[in-house]
């Protein structure tokens, strides 16, 4: 699974946010209380401007103190009830249809099923969600405009900020539960789909026996089913563990014996996980062993792996920490994913081959050297016994222990080499990891779909918002805008980062000055420019220009960004500190919409 | 900051003070003068008709007084506070010119919702709404949606949902449109015992029988501008003229009557019978009809001439 930035811990995460947030807020509000005394200053002076404008903020204020949850209750109702008497309902059946066609159309014969119904499943729930509830949102309040409705709400004791929580708080509640449906019936489609079995008849194993010629055990290989086989290695009564094949494994028990005995093949293991890695953090070595800023570049515009060079001393290193003897008691359970650039075709269809190797980070002491094959594209599982050998520097192996002689507090380092000369591997930090726990998978769909909660309550509040000041189908394209800006929030923050610290690597090719320049000058964004004064001018420039794109960036909700989807298809538990984090920008979201979507309606006239 | 109305009015429900609105474009330019400068004084009991032509400036007036649009200068105080003070809406009630009410909802569900936004409880919700449903008849219709409404119900529903929080100050906007003879007669009588029960009503038609029938005082607002403002009684009388009637006088009395007047110097003097009004007769024979079904009424047989003879 793709991890570009380090999950950091909520603890961590919440001050430097917070202060974004307030940052961000304060600037908008300055230049929305500036923009309106403008306005009101063209029509009535300055004087008469101002107090306006404190005297609006001030009447706003008191009305968002002033909001009754009684009446943001029952506007709220009257939402739903809009909603469902608009048959908003059908989009159940649009759903099923959806998965009528995942059904027939997905390919269970795919070397990752589970990813593949996972992915399509909750990127189409959210997709349905949120347009629903958007569509709603855009809608309602420009209709009830529109026919007047409004007349017989706002000359009622309700507040503009009732009537947009209201609004916000019915759809809500509606993709709510569309949401809680439509997430229970995805679960259940994927359990089924990706469930299968094989058959295992006694005529598909053979007898292995040892050297006395005694029976040590069965092999053989499983029928075909899902567009795959696997091959078997039972014990001599007959259990064992099918190899692990598409990412599942098969529990296999035998039943009755002698000629009459025959295998049941128990269902997929491995395909819905939630596994809890522990990752740590990557350095390299170059190709004489000496440490390097990073590995090498494949030539990849995304640079997210780096690569080491095969048959030399390059090496990718992680080091982990928090290891103690009794949470691995026989061993560590690495998984990573090695990605393969190849400069020559060599046999294509088998892997390239390499070492993993220990080390302890005090003294420097080495493991034996295990030997690896990176397989492209699947998470390959390695285990790291407890009792291994350690070269010794006459280069003979002595037995050791794994926590007692490579462990040193608690922090281990993992060597990966390629062995094959002119053959490269790609990492990245996330790609290798220490499985260190199992979360429900339940759970974990639950937490995906909570994910797919935020989005859809950002989008309502959007809607909601934007639908108090423009009518329904300019509100519509506003919101599709304004989550499209988002998905290039992250990239904005970026360039402004890689613009103030001076550090290229972070975005390369600089900001919208430098960029034209490099664009009509055809100069590749990998090029560093010459520090002339021009350069240095065009650079303070575009950090003059960015810093006021960096805070407008903040108003954008990226839900890329927010969605967690490739978590659960990728196998992984959505760490809490993510989720928390997730959860309270979302509440920041909701809240920002509704409070400009309440002065927003209230500087308007509901009537003309 | 707004000036505060004059603390001698403590009768005064409503007053505007130069109270004008100009409609104007995107661009700020000016599209129409909606409203000129308006003085008024409401007070409490009264029933006040805003009176004039289609595009007077009445449902202007009307907005201005709810908050539902900005005046473009002056002010307007309801209970003492700013047109724009939600508060106020606690005492009022505003019928709309065409019952703007949420077409999805039944008769049940709409005086409901309305009854939630002013916080009653469950129980007297359901009471009242029971009570105006009744009261404007439509018990029968109260689980239908609005949708399926007629014009003539929907302005009911209309009038209930005003109603819902027994208002001290009732807002309607033509509130005979779209009703028929009956209705009309309904809707007055209903205006007329809201000020029985100490209501205070402001309603603007363009039905000139509507307003005389119900308002005590009246302005007439013509292109945005204020031309009349006074009692009813005191802009209808024609002085200098004087008018006599009497039962039971012979053709002969009527002659020596007219002799005595034209003795004392009268002119102009004329002498016939008084005619009833259209909807007076028209509620005679509805009436008739539903005490005596299957008969033709007494008056429209005696009014038929020889067809009906």
């Amino acid at each position: 699974m793709v991890l570009e930035q380090e999950i950091p811990r909520f603890a961590d995460w919440i001050g430097p946010a917070l202060l974004a947030f307030l940052l961000t807020a304060g600037i908008v509000i300055l230049a929305i209380g500036l923009i309106a005394w403008l306005v009101q200053a063209l029509v009535c002076g300055p004087l008469e401007a101002g107090d306006r404008v404190y005297r609006g903020v001030l009447t706003g204020l008191a009305d968002l103190r002033a909001t009754s949850p009684g009446r943001v209750w029952a506007l709220a109702r009257l939402a739903i009830q809009e909603a469902v008497r608009r048959n908003v309902l059908v989009v159940l059946a649009v759903f099923a249809v959806v998965v009528l066609f995942a059904g027939w159309f997905l390919d269970p014969t795919n070397v990752d099923p589970g990813r593949l119904y996972l992915g399509f499943m909750l990127g189409a729930t959210n997709l349905l969600v949120c347009t629903v509830t958007l569509i709603l949102a855009v809608f309602s309040l420009p209709a009830d405009i529109k026919s007047k409705a409004i007349q017989t709400v706002t000359t009622k004791p309700v507040r503009t900020a009732e009537i947009v929580l209201g609004r916000f708080l019915g759809f809500a509640l509606v993709g709510t539960g569309l949401l809680a449906v439509m997430g229970l019936a995805g679960w259940a489609f994927v359990v089924r789909s990706v469930n299968h079995t094989h058959e295992l008849p006694a005529a598909a194993v053979q007898e292995v026996r040892d050297e006395d010629g005694n029976v040590a055990g069965f092999e053989g290989r499983t029928s075909p089913g899902r567009g795959h086989r696997h091959f078997v290695a039972l014990d001599a009564e007959g259990r064992g563990v099918a190899e692990t094949f598409h990412g599942h494994r098969h529990r296999i028990t035998p039943r009755g014996s002698g000629a009459d005995r025959s295998y049941d093949v128990g269902p997929p293991e491995g395909i819905l996980e939630a596994r809890r890695p522990l990752r740590g953090p990557l350095r390299f070595l170059d190709r004489e062993g000496r440490p390097a800023e990073k590995g090498i570049s494949v030539g990849a515009e995304w640079a997210y792996r780096q690569y080491i060079e095969g048959g030399t001393g390059a090496a990718a290193v992680w080091t982990f920490a928090g290891l103690r003897a009794e949470a691995y008691p026989e061993g560590l359970p690495l998984e990573m994913t090695i990605r393969v650039f190849r400069t020559y075709k060599g046999t294509i269809t088998e892997g390239i081959h390499g070492t993993i190797q220990l080390r302890n980070p005090v003294n420097q002491l080495r493991s034996e050297a295990f030997p690896i094959v990176a397989r492209e594209f699947t998470i390959d599982e390695f285990w790291i016994p407890r009792k291994l050998g350690t070269v010794l520097a006459d280069g003979t192996v002595r037995a050791a222990d794994l926590f007692t002689d490579f462990v040193a507090d608690g922090r281990v380092e993992v060597w990966l080499q390629c062995l094959e000369p002119a053959q490269y591997y790609g990492v990245a930090q996330a790609d290798f990891y220490l499985r260190a726990g199992e979360g429900s998978f339940a759970g974990n769909y639950a937490k995906g779909c909570l994910g797919a909660w935020f989005s859809m309550l950002i989008v309502t509040a959007l809607g909601v918002m934007l639908s108090t000041f423009l009518s329904a189908p300019v509100a519509l394209v506003a919101a599709l805008s304004v989550l499209l800006i988002g998905q290039f929030r992250e990239f904005i923050a970026r360039l402004f980062a890689s613009q103030v610290t001076g550090d290229a690597t972070i975005a390369p090719g600089g900001g919208p000055i430098e960029s034209l320049y490099r664009i009509v000058t055809q100069t590749s964004i990998t090029l560093e420019l010459d520090p002339t004064p021009a350069v240095q001018a065009m650079k303070l420039a575009d950090t003059v220009l960015l810093a006021p794109m960096r805070v407008l960036a903040g108003l954008f909700p990226s839900l890329s960004a927010l969605g967690t989807s490739d978590f659960v298809a990728g196998g992984f538990d959505i760490p809490g500190d993510l989720l928390a984090a997730h959860g309270l920008e979302t509440l920041a979201y909701v809240a920002a919409f509704c409070v400009a979507g309440a002065f927003c309606l209230r500087a308007r006239e509901v009537a003309s | 900051m707004p000036a505060t109305p004059s603390p001698t009015a403590g009768d005064v429900v409503v007053e505007t003070r130069n109270l004008a609105k100009v409609y104007r474009d995107f661009w700020g330019r000016s599209k129409k003068a909606a409203l000129k400068p308006l003085d008024l004084e409401i007070r409490r009991g009264e029933i006040f008709g805003l009176l004039g032509p289609n595009g007077s400036g009445k449902t202007t007036t009307l907005k201005l007084l709810l908050g539902l649009i900005f005046p473009t200068s002056g002010e307007a105080f309801v209970f003492g506070r700013p047109a724009t003070d939600v508060a106020k809406n606690e005492r009022i009630g505003y019928l709309p010119e065409e019952s703007y009410l949420y077409k999805f909802l039944d008769a049940e569900e709409t005086l409901d919702f309305y009854g939630r936004l002013f916080g009653m409880p469950p129980e007297e919700r359901a009471r009242r709404a029971a009570a105006l449903i009744e009261m404007v008849g439509l018990s029968r219709d109260r689980k239908r949606q609005l949708r399926e409404y007629s014009k003539g119900m929907t302005r009911r529903i209309g009038v209930a949902q005003a109603l819902i929080n027994d208002p001290e100050l009732v807002l309607l906007d033509e509130p005979t449109s779209g009703l028929d003879p009956i209705g009309t007669r309904e809707m007055k009588d209903l205006i007329i015992d809201l000020k029985r029960r100490g209501k205070t009503v402001i309603m603007c038609s363009h039905l000139l029988a509507d307003v005389e029938d119900v308002c005590d005082r009246i302005a007439v607002l013509h292109q945005g501008e204020l031309k009349e403002l006074g009692r009813v009684q005191d802009l209808l009388t024609v002085t200098g003229v004087t008018q006599f009637r009497a039962k039971g006088l012979s053709p002969e009395a009527c002659e020596e009557v007219r002799a005595v007047l034209a003795r004392h110097g009268a002119s102009d003097i004329e002498v016939g019978h008084p005619t009833t009004t259209l909807e007076d007769l028209f509620l005679e024979v509805v009436r008739d009809t539903e005490a005596r079904p299957g008969r033709r009424a007494r008056n429209s047989a005696a009014t038929t001439g020889p067809a009906g003879s």
